[in-house]
């Protein structure tokens, strides 16, 4: 509850503040207020469309692209390159013959089990 | 233009409401930026769009009257804290150029009440408006201006001493 000496202070006061002129009307802050977000929203509107519009077409170029699975081929492959044998290349350069002496092979004559070791 | 908006979602607050309390947030919105005009209009259309967009959103936990006044508190703070940090800036890397003062349009009310009020600190004059010029109750005022019940209690009776004392002084001169 306020007391009487704040009752007296508070009636000085509210009489001493400056009292409000040229206050705008409710209806045009009103609708004012409403043009800036309905602006404020368009402009995001907006924004949004543009970013979903590219994000778009980033999804769909790269959905039709297409995609580079390269197979080798085999006839292509053996055409871009050869081999030669080991004795191909002995042969004719150094006349050497790698197959010149046939190794003795080791020979078992023991049978183990009905087959020989 | 379209009506569907946050404000239409809540069934707390209506444009009548908003209507009967315009006045009262007005004045309040005049004294946050001392009492230039232009720019209380701007925060009261801000104040209105930030409830039309639904980032301010009231949800009966107070009176609407003090929601609305916090509201246009806080974008009133956050405005002023960033224009006083562009200027701290500005007067930093172009001090010479920047004038030390900007002008303020005073109301006319020369009277002693008036220069007593506009003496105190500003939370202490902050706590006087709402409470003897807005009708709000000291906790109501507390909550607007985001401090404790207990703290706007405290403003409160310093300043109303300190108006007491101030008038005090210059009745005796």
């Amino acid at each position: 509850m306020m007391q009487d000496k704040d009752t007296k202070l508070r009636d000085q006061v509210s009489e001493a503040w400056p009292t409000v002129e040229n206050e705008p009307a409710f209806d045009a802050t009103w609708l004012a207020a409403r043009q800036r977000h309905e602006n404020t929203r368009r402009r995001y509107q907006r924004f949004a469309g543009v970013a979903a519009l590219a994000a778009t077409a980033i999804i769909v170029l790269f959905a039709q692209s297409p995609s580079h699975e390269t197979y080798i081929e085999v006839a292509d492959l053996l055409d871009s390159t050869y081999w030669t044998a080991p004795s191909d290349v002995l042969l004719p350069q150094r006349e050497f013959d790698i197959y010149q002496d046939m190794p003795v092979l080791f020979e078992s004559t023991e049978p183990a089990g009905g087959t020989l070791l | 233009m379209r009506d569907s908006d946050a404000l239409d979602n809540n069934p707390y607050v209506s444009r009548s409401a908003l209507e009967a309390i315009h006045s009262q947030v007005y004045g309040w919105a005049l004294s946050r930026c001392d009492f230039d005009h232009a720019t209380a209009e701007d925060l009261m259309q801000q104040a209105y769009v930030e409830l039309l967009s639904g980032n301010a959103r009231f949800d009966n936990k107070s009176s609407l009257k003090t929601f609305v006044f916090s509201v246009v508190q806080n974008l009133a703070r956050s405005r002023f804290r960033r224009l006083s940090s562009r200027l701290r800036l500005v007067k930093k890397y172009h001090a010479e150029t920047v004038e030390t003062t900007v002008a303020a349009i005073e109301p006319v009310a020369n009277d002693d009440i008036w220069r007593a009020v506009r003496a105190l600190p500003a939370r202490q004059r902050d706590v006087i408006e709402l409470v003897f010029c807005r009708d709000l109750t000291v906790e109501e005022a507390a909550a607007v201006m985001g401090v404790t019940t207990g703290t706007g209690r405290v403003h409160y009776d310093r300043a109303k001493k300190a108006l007491r004392k101030r008038l005090q002084l210059w009745a005796d001169k």
